[in-house]
């Protein structure tokens, strides 16, 4: 009775890779390499292009700042009512925020201030407000991190407390009153949260000042018409759209994908070399062993079924070790050095995690690109040597 | 049965290197008979053998076996004809040096797929027959040449084919393996297979089993 599928011939294609140990374990490796760095470069695209999107979806319609001598500066806050009248302008919201270098560890915090009884420019800081209880600790100096940064100064000892030095050179100490996780790991990670009276004390602004101030639209078509009126209004004033910072986030995002591109591009390119030198022909003993199976009465398809399993357990055994490499330097090590490209301020900000995006259209992208060609590029050769009269072979 | 008829099979490896190999061969060799094949090297021997196991195609002419137009064959029926009919014994032997006797001998039987008890049934068999079960999981590259004879053909008869064809098939071995395998011969053909035998060792042509002994000159029968 016959099996379905032929395991002497799955057993054969095994026992003539391993007779070519070192030959296989080197198409093995380098095949892994490639497709682990080609599975990276798709992995680090999709997690940053994720948090992209992600971004790029919760930023406010328009954000006012004042500038002097060209210079982003604190801006009045007594300019809101003067906004919120503006026809379509749905809320007008001050912001105080800024970067804190902490020096020890050589990163940049991001702070907020936060005032609970205002409305909150993004959903994500209501519900880290809400969840936080801002009102419990209104009568001290506290602060709500990001887990990014509850890491750098727990590293530092700050396990409790933190000592921020003011432009003044004094230092004030905030209490961590709580630790958030947040979807949008490129911002928030390095976030600080602060009652706002205290971000203020910290940056040295003054009671009615805000760093910013960002206006909320209801209708999108309108924004462009309402941010010519601020800019009407406010000449001194830089108007950004959203659409203006996304253009700049694709800018630097298309730039770098350019990087990626090159890396691509090589890792291809020295596929396809490997894939040529087995397409330009087989040895004179590889040759030899089809001419011996064939006069044993192996068929064409038998000597190509079996050059099948060859080829397709190399890919494929490349290929997944490749694929889940890739995994795990992408998403359990943060892809060193290779996110460095797209993230490129790393070394200023707190690192930023890639989020696990599961997306099969790469998977699938990676496989096709790897083990049909692989498959194809070893049974040309043997289809060749295979039609060859059997005579002329073992000759 | 096989018949030759006007079989011509030419060389041509370039327009000013052209060999003619056999010339206009007629043959026929009924089923159970032992023929001898002698000649000189390039005579035509090993042509006429690839020829009949449909290892080659002639130029002209044709090879039928129990009615079967081999030499017209396209190569997948060639291939299936040769597994089912034919045991080739080549001369250096035609293994694979880097696997296991047990290994080497299964080959012609992994397109069949067959079940492991059978496969095991016959591998026993034929390992036994030729004296090599001993040496069933060796490499083939450590054994003498003796030993890689035998392994070759107990691989030739796995199929239990009705033809065997022998290359040369003691140009490697000295004068006692030699005699070993006139005996393996003898009961090959007591057990009514149909020989042919090409080879220039002088045991081959005092054989008392032996139907009939053709010289070969200049890839014409000397009949």
């Amino acid at each position: 009775m016959k099996n379905k599928i032929n395991l002497y011939l799955i057993e054969y294609a095994i026992n003539s890779l391993l007779r070519q140990k070192l030959k296989n374990g080197f198409i093995l490796v380098i095949f892994t390499l490639l497709i682990s760095l080609l599975a990276s470069i798709f992995f680090i695209s999709n997690s940053i292009k994720y948090e992209l999107n992600s971004t790029l979806k919760s930023l406010p319609e328009i954000t006012i700042q004042k500038l002097k001598a060209g210079r982003h500066y604190d801006i009045n806050v007594d300019i809101i009512d003067e906004i919120i009248n503006i026809a379509g302008v749905e809320d007008a919201i001050p912001r105080v925020w800024g970067y804190y270098y902490f020096e020890n560890s050589g990163v940049n915090f991001s702070i907020i201030g936060i005032d609970e009884f205002e409305n909150q420019y993004k959903d994500s800081l209501k519900r880290i407000i809400k969840e936080n209880d801002f009102s419990k600790n209104s009568n001290e100096d506290f602060m709500i991190v990001g887990s990014g940064v509850k890491k750098i100064l727990d590293e530092n000892y700050y396990k409790e407390y933190f000592n921020f030095i003011k432009p003044n050179g004094s230092f004030k100490q905030v209490n961590i009153a709580g630790v958030f996780d947040s979807s949008l790991q490129l911002e928030a990670n390095d976030t600080i949260l602060l009652p706002l009276k205290t971000a203020l004390e910290i940056f040295d602004m003054e009671e009615n000042m805000a760093t910013d101030i960002v206006v909320k639209v209801s209708n999108p078509e309108e924004i462009l018409t309402i941010a010519s009126k601020i800019k009407l209004l406010y000449p001194d004033s830089r108007v950004i759209t959203n659409k203006d910072i996304e253009m700049s986030y694709q800018n630097i995002f298309d730039y770098k994908g350019g990087i990626f591109l090159a890396l691509f591009i090589v890792s291809i390119f020295t596929f396809f070399i490997i894939v040529y030198d087995k397409v330009s022909g087989l040895s004179s003993e590889e040759k030899k062993e089809i001419g011996i199976l064939k006069a044993l009465g192996w068929k064409i398809e038998d000597v190509l079924k079996e050059k099948f399993y060859e080829s397709f357990i190399i890919s494929f055994i490349a290929y997944v070790i490749g694929i889940l490499s890739a995994m795990s330097f992408v998403y359990i090590f943060q892809a060193p050095l290779l996110s460095n490209i797209f993230t490129g301020y790393s070394m200023l900000k707190t690192s930023f995690e890639l989020p696990f995006v599961l997306d099969f259209t790469t998977l699938f992208l990676v496989f096709f690109l790897s083990v049909p060609i692989y498959i194809a590029a070893t049974i040309i050769p043997s289809w060749r040597s295979a039609t060859i009269e059997t005579d002329k072979v073992l000759r | 049965m096989i018949k030759i008829k006007n079989l011509t099979k030419i060389y041509e490896v370039n327009k000013n290197n052209i060999t003619t190999a056999l010339n206009n061969i007629n043959l026929e060799i009924n089923e159970g008979e032992l023929i001898i094949l002698k000649g000189s090297s390039g005579s035509g021997k090993s042509t006429i053998l690839s020829t009949i196991a449909g290892l080659s195609k002639p130029t002209s002419g044709e090879v039928i076996i129990n009615n079967e137009r081999i030499s017209k064959l396209p190569d997948n029926f060639a291939s299936i004809f040769r597994r089912e009919h034919i045991g080739f014994i080549f001369q250096k032997y035609n293994l694979i040096p880097n696997i296991s006797v047990k290994e080497n001998i299964l080959i012609p039987l992994i397109p069949q797929n067959p079940s492991s008890e059978v496969a095991e049934k016959l591998l026993i068999n034929v390992m036994r027959k030729f004296k090599i079960e001993h040496k069933k999981d060796d490499i083939v590259k450590n054994l003498s040449g003796g030993e890689q004879q035998r392994v070759a053909i107990a691989r030739s008869q796995i199929n239990n084919p009705s033809i065997i064809i022998a290359d040369e098939p003691t140009a490697n071995l000295d004068k006692e393996l030699s005699i070993h395998f006139i005996d393996i011969l003898r009961e090959l053909k007591q057990a009514g297979k149909t020989i042919i035998v090409a080879t220039h060792d002088p045991l081959f042509f005092d054989l008392d089993f032996t139907d009939r002994l053709i010289e070969v000159s200049n890839g014409e029968l000397l009949l």
